[in-house]
Parts: structure tokens; sequence; C-alpha cells
């Protein structure tokens, strides 16, 4: 998370509960490239990233040693056919987690190295001008 | 001085007599073989005297070593006291006409029902280290033609290594290409002693001519230090020869990685690399720590497109010698598996230096379901010997 960015804090989530559904923020408060630290009252916050467009949502737990993901640099896929040979692809999509700088695609919470290592993912979706976080 | 004791001391300069007796006494048993298809993947050969190549090398070249010597750069440190100063073990009498590759057939090919045994040479990884590349690539052709009539063309068990100006790789690829297809060429020797590590794209011509010529590029430690290479270590070069000793495995991890990273083996998805006396108990912390950074790091390097490790096992084998294992078996398997030994592995003898691995006992270190890979298998593919 980077400063300026606010935490919404979800009051009275501490227990266990069936799946709900929690209003973060205005969608014009998260446009494409933003990202939105959630507590939901759980042990680890939700962080929600608006990737191009998409909004996607990961626990703020890193599936390697619990690197907290909101912190990571977001950037593109970097890929390469030869020594010195650079392309950039699907820019805001690669998340690097900020503790052993893994990295792992947005869409999906799953390394880039190994898709059976993903972190939690959440459904969000917009309802009128608001970002709905489902946990 | 007494008579006696000069009477004592030729009786001591007298090495015939001893060694004589001694070549009747060792006449070698024959052992068990350690697997059904056995390769020593480092058997060194060896010119007797430089003359030896002179009936190979132009007109040139054979003028200026009768005036000047070889001019080789050699290393500055002790071996071991050995036989005949051709670094043959002082257990195995070498006298002034013994033919050194029928004493080797013997002595080692047949006493251990050999199948395949990869000559690496040893005095001609210098070349490496002249600063002239002509004289270089010529002494290598020289060598080579030396192996093939002296040393392979008396057994088809003895395959060649193809020496080459590592320094000169346009002129090392045309030597593998008019070697290449020989049924005793095996593979190509690149020493480890060099400007840059082996990945370079600078060597590119030899990693292209080995891919097409389909032989693997084997690495023998050597040349560290000599001429334009580097020291043995980055730290500078070890004052002894035990020090020394110890530098040999980070060399064969900076050329690993460098291979690795650099692209080669996605390059050329055929090439394999072998490492011959380079110890083995780096490879599994090397593998550990290669695969931790890439998943960091892939982002800078994007052509290397798998685990590190995934190239390793997939694209370099190492010798056995000088074999190091935990002396408990359990913690032998333990550490055999994290190397991945059942792939990676090969058997090497070093043979006839004097901290070669004998083939009986180096197999008993091994749990069984390993010494058929290990003894034989993995060579024989990496060597395409069918």
């Amino acid at each position: 998370m980077t400063a300026g960015e606010g935490t919404a804090a979800v009051r009275g989530a501490a227990e266990r509960r069936p799946p709900r559904e929690v209003a973060i923020c205005r969608l014009d408060e998260l446009p494409p490239g933003a990202r939105r630290e959630v507590d939901v009252g759980g042990r680890h916050a939700v962080c929600v990233f608006n990737v191009g467009g998409d909004l996607v949502a990961l626990r703020n737990l890193c599936p390697h040693r619990g690197g907290k993901l909101t912190r990571g640099f977001v950037g593109p896929l970097v890929t390469g056919d030869a020594p010195g040979r650079f392309r950039y692809e699907r820019e805001g999509e690669i998340l690097h987690c900020p503790t052993h700088q893994w990295e792992f695609d947005l869409k999906t919470g799953c390394a880039l190295h190994d898709p059976r290592l993903c972190a939690k993912t959440y459904r969000v979706s917009v309802r009128g001008d608001q970002v709905i976080l489902h946990t | 001085m007494t008579p006696s004791a000069i009477a004592t001391d030729s009786a001591v300069a007298d090495p015939p007599a001893v060694t004589t007796a001694r070549a009747a006494e060792d006449a070698p048993a024959r052992a068990r073989k350690v697997a059904p298809y056995v390769v020593d993947c480092d058997c060194h050969h060896v010119w007797r005297q430089i003359e030896d190549i002179f009936p190979y090398l132009p007109r040139r070249y054979v003028e200026s070593i009768k005036d000047f010597g070889p001019m080789m750069p050699k290393y500055p440190y002790t071996n071991m006291r050995n036989n005949s100063g051709l670094a043959f073990r002082v257990d195995h009498a070498i006298e002034s006409d013994t033919d050194l590759a029928e004493f080797t057939i013997e002595n080692h090919v047949e006493a251990y029902g050999i199948d395949a045994v990869l000559l690496t040479g040893s005095s001609v990884y210098s070349a490496a280290g002249l600063p002239d590349q002509d004289y270089a690539a010529a002494l290598c052709r020289a060598f080579n033609d030396y192996t093939l009539e002296h040393w392979a063309a008396k057994d088809p068990r003895l395959l060649m290594t193809i020496a080459v100006p590592v320094h000169d790789p346009r002129q090392a690829a045309v030597e593998i290409e008019r070697l290449g297809s020989h049924p005793s060429a095996a593979a190509v020797m690149m020493p480890a002693g060099a400007r840059s590590p082996f990945g370079n794209r600078f060597y590119d011509p030899i990693h292209a001519a080995a891919a097409e010529q389909g032989l693997p590029i084997v690495t023998h430690f050597g040349c560290e230090g000599q001429g334009p290479t580097n020291p043995p270590t980055a730290a500078g070069f070890p004052s002894y020869y035990l020090e020394m000793r110890m530098a040999r495995p980070q060399i064969a991890q900076a050329h690993s990685a460098s291979l690795i990273c650099e692209g080669v083996f996605e390059r050329y998805p055929t090439l394999q690399w072998l490492f011959v006396e380079v110890d083995t108990w780096w490879i599994p912390g090397l593998l550990w720590h290669f695969d931790a950074d890439w998943k960091a790091t892939r982002e800078y390097t994007p052509w290397v497109k798998r685990l590190p490790s995934e190239y390793f096992r997939g694209h370099i084998r190492v010798g056995t010698q000088p074999l190091q294992l935990p002396e408990r078996r359990q913690d032998a398997a333990a550490f055999l598996r994290w190397m991945h030994a059942g792939e990676v592995l090969v058997y090497a003898s070093d043979y006839p230096h004097w901290d070669w691995d004998e083939p009986t006992p180096t197999a008993a270190r091994f749990p069984k379901e390993l010494r058929e890979a290990v003894f034989g298998g993995n060579a024989r593919e990496l060597l395409n010997l069918g």
C-alpha cells in the first residue's frame, strides 16, 4: 500500500460467519492501478486491486512465507527469448511479494513458477458506484 | 663419503630392478564389473614427451619447440609424487618403453571390465593458456591426431575428447567439425581455466559446433591462472596444492551458473555438459539457492525460462571423482537424492592419478539402485554410446 490510500475497517467481523458482502469504497476511488487494503476483522487483511479495470482481491498473506502482498510491487510480465531481449506483457498484472520478491499473477493469485502456490482470492463486484468485497 | 654409502645410493637409484619386480607382482586381478555396462568419464592420457606429437604438428611449431621448448604454462603447484613424471600412480610401474595406451587398457579397462573410457588428456589443457592462438590450435589438432593414432586406434573402448583452443572459438569449431563424426570422438574438452565463464556468447561457435555434432562438452579443472586465463579463485592465487584443490568446485559452479543464466541450453536444447574432477557436494546447495533466487529475479533474465535446477538436471552431468559422501549410509543416500545423483552423476575414475577412485570400492558407497545409472547408464546416454 502506498501513502494516501485508505484502509476501510469493517467492524464486528472477528467471529466466523457465512459469506458476506462488504462495501469498500466508491469505484472512482479505486481506479486502474490502484489498490486498497481492507481490514475484514480476521487475522489477515484483504487487498483489492484494480488491474486494468478488473477488480481482484487477495488475502494479504503470501502463500510462500506470509509476506504482506499488499505492499508488493506491481508491474508487467517481463519475458524474453534471448539474452538482452526483453518484452513487456500484461502491464500491471504481476505482483511481487515484498518479502522474497516471488512473482504472483494478480488475476489468479498464483505464483508464476508454480500454479499450485496461490494466495487466497475473493470475489469483488460493483453495485451502483460501490465496490463490494465478497468474503 | 664411504664406498658403502655410494653403493647404497646406486642401489636406491636403480628403479628398473624395483619396478620390474613390482610390475609382475601387480599383474591386475580381474575385478567384478560394478554395473552391467561400465563407463569411466575421466581417464587421463598424455604424450610421453612433446616430440610424440611432432608428426602431426606444422613445421613452424616443431621448429619453435626445438628452439624454445613448448612454452606451455605450468601450474605453480606441487602434485603428488608419481611415476615417471607422467602422473601415473606410484604403484603403477611405467618403464621407459611402456606403451601407455596398452598399459591403461590392461591395468584399468580390462582389470575392471570397463566398457568405455573417456580419454580426457591433461597436459594439453594448458593450450588454453597460450597467448598465440594459432599455436594453441595447432597443438590441439596435433594432440587429437596423436590420440587417435596412438590411443583410440588401439581399442574401441578408448574414446576421445576433442581438444580445442578454447580461447579461439572459431578455430575450435573448425576442429570439432573436422573430428566430430569420427567414431572415436565422444566429446569436446574445455578445461576450466578461462577468460570468461563458459555460457558467455564469446564461446557460441563452440556451443553450436558441439550441438551440431551431437557431442557433449567436458570441463575438467585445468589451466586456471595460466597465460591469459583468470586465477583459480576470484580471491586470487592459492598458495599451495591443497588450497588449489579446494578451488575447483567454485570454478565449476561459476561455469554452471553461466551456462544456465546465459540461456545456452535454450539456444542449444540438445547440448549436454559434463564437469569432471570438480567435486559433487556443491550440487544440492547450488540448486537450492539457484532456484530460490530465480523465483525472485526471473524478470531480469527472462530467457531463463525454467527453474535453474531443471536445466542442470537436464543438461549438466558431473563426474563422481573425487567422491565425498557422508559416512552413514542413510546420510549418503539422502545426500545423493539431494544432488539428483541418479540423473546427474557419472562415474569418473581419474585414472591413473594418485587420487583416483577405483571402481569397486567407489560403487560400494552407492545404494544398489543407483549403480547402473551412475556407473554406466547416464554416461552411455551422455556420450551416445548406443
